[in-house]
């Protein structure tokens, strides 16, 4: 007989002796069944993990290092006074810029709360007052027009960028040359932002902002939409709530943070009105996080395979002595002892793939599940497909081999004379 | 004439604790190419262990034994696997039928240890269905056959391959008179046809179908 066609002939014989038995064959692959399915899960939501991380970074920028500004109760901005810190305004930035070498370029914004005429329930815009080089820092894609200018920064001029949503939504008036008033003032639309696939969410400390929704105005003009939104001292440098810091490289992201916070003792006297936000150690906590759930899933997926091997060795050793008889009638016919090995094994390995099999469609379900109802980010990959399906025969040749040993290990004449 | 089968003081010793309990002493026989012999003995004289010693599926503890040309002796297990796979037969008494698998399936399965091209398997096994009678019950399983359609199943499994020696071991043993004479009409037809056979039995109405008849007694021809 060709080999192809034997082997395909011990697979037709395994997958009809384990026919015999339905029920025993299911029951006994329930392990490798959840065995299978956890790993998947774990896989898919640690890539998706990986990936939100990845994402985030990516739009707080790898080079950059945020200043976020600590909104203070009556009796810690009175001790924050004391200490004569003015809270965080461009002045840090112009301190910080002197102070440290790698630091490249600095944008600040300051988030205003105004009412923006034309807004409805769909669209509540949030207004970002913030420097000209916020854009090229963060990377934002302008769709038509241009960002805030360092003129229309100088000039305080009453000019706004706005994101892509808020144009839809503001139909033919939401275009170049136009107007939209926020509070008492009309801020003539200079650029509108291309549509950016993001939700908000929050990376640490900081906000991952929505852009479609936003709108931008110079950070001078801040103080003629919000009356919060105040120049500070005889200093007049303008008050902002985050500090956006870029580093020359991403290697020199987390030697930068001593000489920062260095500095800003020093401008704020040691009040702690602030907070230093890098992102490079977001991913890195995130990772750690990620570790650990994939050491306790990874464990849990291991102890499920584990138990699921034993039960297919358990059953496949009792086949084994329920076909004694089968083996020495096997054995006389003229199978070789590799003969009976590759027989039990064939069925083990069917038992375990068809449990990767079933494993995989209900790993799949859990990993849609989880999507839906818990909102986590989940990602199938090729491996994350594979990996499992490779332990799960894995596991069938590794618990199958000692029953099929012991199969193939049998006196002939005793397994012919078994009753 | 070329003997297919030369045993020589043939031996089979059990140790079971500290004794030796002695199965066979100083067998010699031999055998040519399509002589049908019976071996007769008692119940316990030894005379299924001299059949599988004859079939290549045990090894005697002295004497030698030549199996067409091949000397037994010093062959490895897989060498006789494949000596029994090729070149012997074997019917045993409890028919030892593989339940999950039909007629058909039943007498294809050896042929899963045999060099034999794919193409001429299905021929082989539909010639061996047609000898023994049984095209009508191709895709019964055992457990829908009688006693004597399943030893007869078992005889086109063992000569499907036309193998050089059927050994058959007891193969009325479990079968009534009727049924037992029809299968012993089947190992005359294939005696007939050229077949090389070895019977066991102690019947000796069964035994005197073949040419010649050995008796084993206490482990010992008399």
């Amino acid at each position: 007989m060709q080999l192809n066609s034997k082997l395909f002939k011990f697979i037709t014989l395994a997958v009809k002796s384990l026919l015999q038995h339905k029920l025993r064959a299911t029951l006994s692959i329930l392990g490798v069944v959840c065995g299978v399915a956890a790993v998947l899960s774990m896989f898919s939501i640690g890539e998706g993990a990986k990936r939100e991380s990845l994402s985030q970074i990516e739009q707080l920028g790898t080079t950059n290092i945020y200043v976020k500004s600590i909104p203070l109760t009556e009796t810690q901005e009175r001790k924050s006074r004391a200490k004569l810190s003015q809270g965080l305004t461009l002045y840090d930035a112009q301190r910080i810029k002197n102070g440290c070498r790698d630091v490249r370029e600095i944008a600040g914004l300051r988030e205003l709360k105004a009412s923006v005429f034309g807004a409805t329930k769909d669209i509540m815009p949030q207004i970002i007052s913030c420097s000209p080089n916020y854009a090229s820092m963060l990377k934002i894609p302008i769709f038509d027009g241009r960002f805030i200018s360092d003129l229309d920064m100088q000039e305080s001029k009453l000019v706004c960028v706005i994101g892509h949503n808020i144009a839809k939504n503001m139909g033919a008036s939401g275009s170049i040359g136009n107007f939209l008033r926020i509070e008492n003032s009309l801020f003539q639309i200079i650029g509108i932002l291309r549509r950016i696939e993001s939700k908000e969410r929050k990376a640490g400390a900081i906000s991952l902002r929505n852009y479609n929704d936003l709108v931008f105005i110079p950070l001078t003009a801040a103080s003629l939409v919000s009356k919060s939104a105040s120049v500070i001292g005889a200093t007049a440098w303008p008050e902002v709530t985050e500090l956006v810091v870029g580093v020359s490289t991403a290697q020199q992201v987390l030697k930068s943070v001593p000489a920062l916070k260095r500095t800003l003792e020093i401008t704020h006297g040691g009040a702690e009105d602030y907070q230093i936000v890098v992102p490079q150690e977001l991913l890195n906590q995130s990772r750690k996080i990620q570790r650990t759930f994939n050491i306790v899933l990874g464990s849990i997926a291991f102890i499920s395979l584990l138990v699921g091997g034993i039960g297919i060795m358990n059953i496949m050793l009792a086949t084994v002595s329920e076909r004694t008889k089968e083996i020495g009638v096997r054995r006389a016919f003229g199978a070789t002892y590799s003969d009976i090995i590759i027989q039990f094994l064939a069925e083990s390995i069917i038992l375990t793939f068809t449990g990767g099999i079933i494993g995989i469609i209900i790993g799949l379900g859990g990993v849609w599940l989880i999507s839906a109802i818990a909102k986590w980010n989940t990602a199938i990959t090729m491996l994350s497909l594979v990996l499992p399906l490779l332990t799960s025969i894995l596991v069938g040749i590794f618990f199958g081999l000692y029953p099929a040993y012991e199969a193939a290990k049998m006196d002939p004449i005793a397994a012919l004379r078994y009753e | 004439m070329n003997h297919l089968i030369t045993a020589a003081g043939i031996c089979k010793e059990f140790c079971i604790g500290s004794s030796t309990l002695k199965i066979l002493e100083n067998i010699d026989l031999s055998l040519h190419s399509g002589e049908f012999i019976s071996i007769m003995g008692p119940s316990g004289s030894g005379k299924t262990t001299l059949l599988y010693i004859l079939g290549c599926l045990e090894r005697p503890s002295s004497g030698s034994y030549l199996f067409n040309g091949v000397n037994i002796i010093d062959a490895s297990d897989d060498e006789l696997s494949h000596i029994r796979a090729n070149n012997i037969g074997f019917i045993f008494q409890t028919f030892n039928l593989l339940p999950g698998l039909n007629v058909y399936e039943n007498i294809e399965a050896p042929f899963l240890y045999r060099s034999l091209a794919d193409s001429r398997i299905n021929d082989r096994i539909m010639d061996s269905i047609a000898q023994v009678g049984l095209l009508e019950r191709i895709t019964h399983k055992p457990s829908e056959l009688s006693g004597g359609e399943m030893q007869r199943v078992a005889i086109a499994r063992a000569i499907c391959a036309d193998p050089l020696l059927l050994l058959a071991d007891e193969p009325t043993g479990n079968l009534d008179s009727h049924t037992g004479m029809e299968i012993l009409k089947i190992f005359m037809k294939l005696h007939a046809n050229g077949s090389t056979i070895i019977l066991i039995t102690h019947d000796r109405e069964v035994a005197s179908v073949a040419d010649r008849i050995v008796y084993l007694r206490d482990g010992k021809l008399v």
